[in-house]
């Protein structure tokens, strides 16, 4: 099972989910992220690291258009889906919110209960056509991110009653009960204990046999542990991308070794 | 670490100042700190003392006007009698004069004696005491034949001596009343004739003229109120509602946006008194809607309520977090069903605080009826059905108070009183009801 697994992940390790060409995003007059370029891989873990402000988050919210929600923001460039122009006119952005799921920063459940968090994607994507199979959804998506256990008992209570590490995981689950194809994690651990943000990280592991998951983190240890490929952003410039061993091993531009030797950032 | 707490602890040499002793400067910013707290203090004292004089004069001045005096009378209801007054061309003159000798007979019964004529007994009663007789005769004709007890309403000038406001020395340029009326009603409390109960009529029934400030009550403009309230609630919170979701979810930002927010926030400031004269001229002059109905009264102060509603509803949709509306759309949600499936109910009960306080401000206004004739005298009945509760001339509790507050027997003044009680208890049921509804939806997140 293990093996298969394995060799599974192994063939699909070069197609390319998302790739992204000379993108930019300006925020009012701020150029925020500057001719970007970069390939996202299927079934693998891509990290984005950099300090603070270097637009890694900003590039992340490109990637399901999350910064339309922001009016002075202003995207330009070409970002494709499996081929397909994410900024196309055709493209409704709520579709492809379903297809690109996303976890914040914070956790942010609904303040409902913690079947309603995690069945609401389903719900509003006609995903189930009956109670039975939506029970089976929640079941599903709590059990992938570990939670199940914990939960199974108190689904009707609200999910802001959950603790932090436990809130990330519902969160977590109920991004993952869209079955979306490609999951986004904008800094899903810095509001986490180290125990709450190792059961994430295992997680992520795990959701990498099925998703494409990308994740923004100022760790630069858990982007080592997590992640197969690193990209590392600068001052809104994509600076280096490459195998998270090489870039933390054997970096090729001077600001990557200065950031992960911590002389910068 | 036992011997380490057991030496005495080192005492600088020469050291500048002691923390024990408050210096120059410290001493001076806590006086300040201290004068200020006291001035807080003072400034609450002061605004408590004048709530406590308002409530104390209110229900000082109001009270009486919940009870009433009246006077029982046994009155024979004779055929011939009543058919004579009848035919008579003015009728009620006639059942007054019926009135009047059953006074005389009343008084003689219980062993009072006086050299009054039944016309001058008659003054001790209500206006209204021959035409309440007749509508009772008139509505029940199997009563006739029998004799009858009857409950009318002592005149204001006896109420008001029971009351303790009209003395014996007031009534010496009194043209209805004089000493010895008073001294037949101090005969007749004693002989159960005269007796002061709770004036339900004062809750319930209609406005009453000049004459007969007994007989006036804020039933009738209470009706009018609801009827505003129910056009009011209708009309500005559908469109409060939706105006504020779109500018605050929906629309972009610019220009035109902030132009729009700008005026919303001027019109919640412009004086009462323009939305009268707007709904005025729009509502009735241009839209030929009937005067002084409270249709029209509902729909100015929908024009005066809507500023309101809209901050406030913009204000509750500003505080929910972000964060939920980034959830809902990151798990695909569209914008409006992350609007209306996380959003709105999150700020429900802010929205239902605005619009009842909203409701409460547009309750107690005055000003805007003025304009729309829904101030004055207007001696209706209560509506009959929703057609004529909207559209029949009518008044409103505040009008009411004001209509009564400047008419000059002092009786309507007691009244005037009473219906501020009354209001102020619907603006603090109303006020107590968006709190508890604040305290049941709060949630945290």
């Amino acid at each position: 099972m293990n093996d298969m697994r394995l060799i599974e992940r192994a063939v699909n390790m070069d197609d390319i989910k998302i790739s992204a060409r000379k993108v930019q995003v300006y925020y009012g007059d701020n150029h925020a992220i500057k001719d970007v370029n970069v390939d996202i891989q299927d079934k693998t873990v891509t990290a984005f690291i950099g300090p603070s402000g270097c637009g890694k988050s900003t590039f992340l919210r490109c990637l399901n258009r999350m910064n339309d929600t922001i009016d002075i923001c202003r995207v330009e460039g070409d970002i494709h889906l499996d081929g397909e122009d994410i900024n196309d006119k055709r493209v409704d952005p709520v579709q492809l919110r379903a297809k690109v799921g996303m976890v914040f920063q914070k956790p942010n459940p609904f303040p409902k209960s913690i079947y309603d968090n995690v069945a609401y994607g389903p719900k509003i994507h006609g995903m189930a056509s009956n109670k039975a199979e939506l029970d089976e959804i929640v079941e599903n998506a709590l059990r992938r991110a570990a939670l199940w256990e914990e939960a199974k008992d108190r689904l009707d209570t609200p999910g802001t009653g959950l603790s932090g590490g436990q809130q990330q995981r519902l969160c977590i689950a109920r991004a993952v009960a869209t079955e979306p194809e490609v999951l986004l994690m904008d800094e899903p651990c810095s509001a986490l204990d180290p125990i709450a943000t190792s059961q994430v990280e295992e997680l992520i592991d795990e959701l990498r046999t099925d998703y494409s998951v990308v994740i923004v983190t100022h760790s630069m240890q858990q982007a080592a542990r997590v992640s197969q490929k690193t990209a590392f952003f600068h001052l809104g410039h994509l600076v280096e991308y490459g195998e998270t061993g090489k870039i933390f091993t054997n970096p090729e531009d001077e600001r990557t070794e200065s950031y992960i030797t911590g002389r910068i950032g | 670490m036992t011997d380490a707490t057991a030496q005495p602890l080192p005492q600088p040499e020469g050291k500048k100042s002691s923390i024990l002793v408050a210096d120059a400067h410290t001493a001076k910013r806590n006086a300040a700190e201290g004068r200020f707290k006291a001035y807080g203090i003072i400034a609450i004292l002061i605004g408590l003392l004048f709530l406590v004089a308002l409530l104390g004069s209110i229900i000082f001045n109001g009270a009486p006007a919940f009870t009433q005096t009246r006077v029982t009378l046994d009155i024979p209801l004779n055929e011939d009698e009543i058919e004579a007054a009848e035919a008579s061309i003015v009728k009620t003159a006639k059942y007054n004069d019926l009135v009047g000798t059953a006074v005389a007979k009343a008084l003689a019964d219980a062993g009072i004696e006086t050299d009054m004529e039944p016309d001058s007994l008659l003054r001790m009663l209500s206006g209204s005491a021959g035409s309440n007789f007749r509508n009772r005769v008139l509505d029940n004709p199997g009563l006739v034949g029998s004799t009858q007890t009857f409950e009318f309403l002592a005149s204001s000038r006896v109420d008001g001596y029971l009351k303790g406001r009209v003395t014996r020395d007031a009534l010496v340029d009194d043209k209805n009343l004089d000493a010895a009326h008073l001294d037949l009603v101090d005969q007749m409390r004693e002989a159960g004739l005269v007796n002061r109960g709770f004036n339900l009529d004062f809750i319930l029934g209609a406005d009453a003229s000049d004459t007969r400030p007994e007989a006036a009550g804020m039933g009738v403009s209470m009706l009018g109120s609801f009827f505003m309230m129910l056009v009011v609630l209708a009309c500005a919170l559908p469109i409060g509602i939706a105006a504020s979701i779109y500018l605050e979810e929906f629309a972009p930002q610019n220009r035109w946006t902030d132009l729009i927010e700008v005026n919303i926030s001027n019109l919640a400031a412009v004086p009462s008194i323009v939305f009268g004269i707007l709904g005025l001229s729009a509502f009735i002059q241009v839209m030929h809607l009937p005067q002084s109905a409270p249709l029209v009264g509902g729909l100015t102060l929908t024009l005066m309520t809507l500023p309101t509603i809209v901050i406030s509803t913009r204000a509750s949709l500003k505080s929910v977090p972000p964060s939920i509306r980034d959830a809902a759309l990151g798990v695909g949600a569209s914008k409006m069903q992350a609007v209306f499936h996380h959003v709105l109910p999150l700020a429900m009960p802010g929205i239902l605080t605005g619009t009842i306080i909203g409701l409460a401000q547009a309750l107690g206004e005055t000003a805007p009826l003025l304009l729309i004739g829904m101030v004055g005298f207007i001696a209706s009945n209560p509506p009959e059905g929703l057609t004529s509760g909207f559209m029949d001339p009518n008044s409103a509790m505040p009008a009411q108070i004001y209509e009564w507050a400047k008419r000059s027997d002092p009786a309507f003044y007691e009244r005037a009183w009473g219906g501020i009680i009354i209001l102020l208890l619907f603006l603090m049921t109303m006020n107590i009801i968006a709190i508890l509804l604040r305290r049941k939806f709060e949630r945290r997140w």
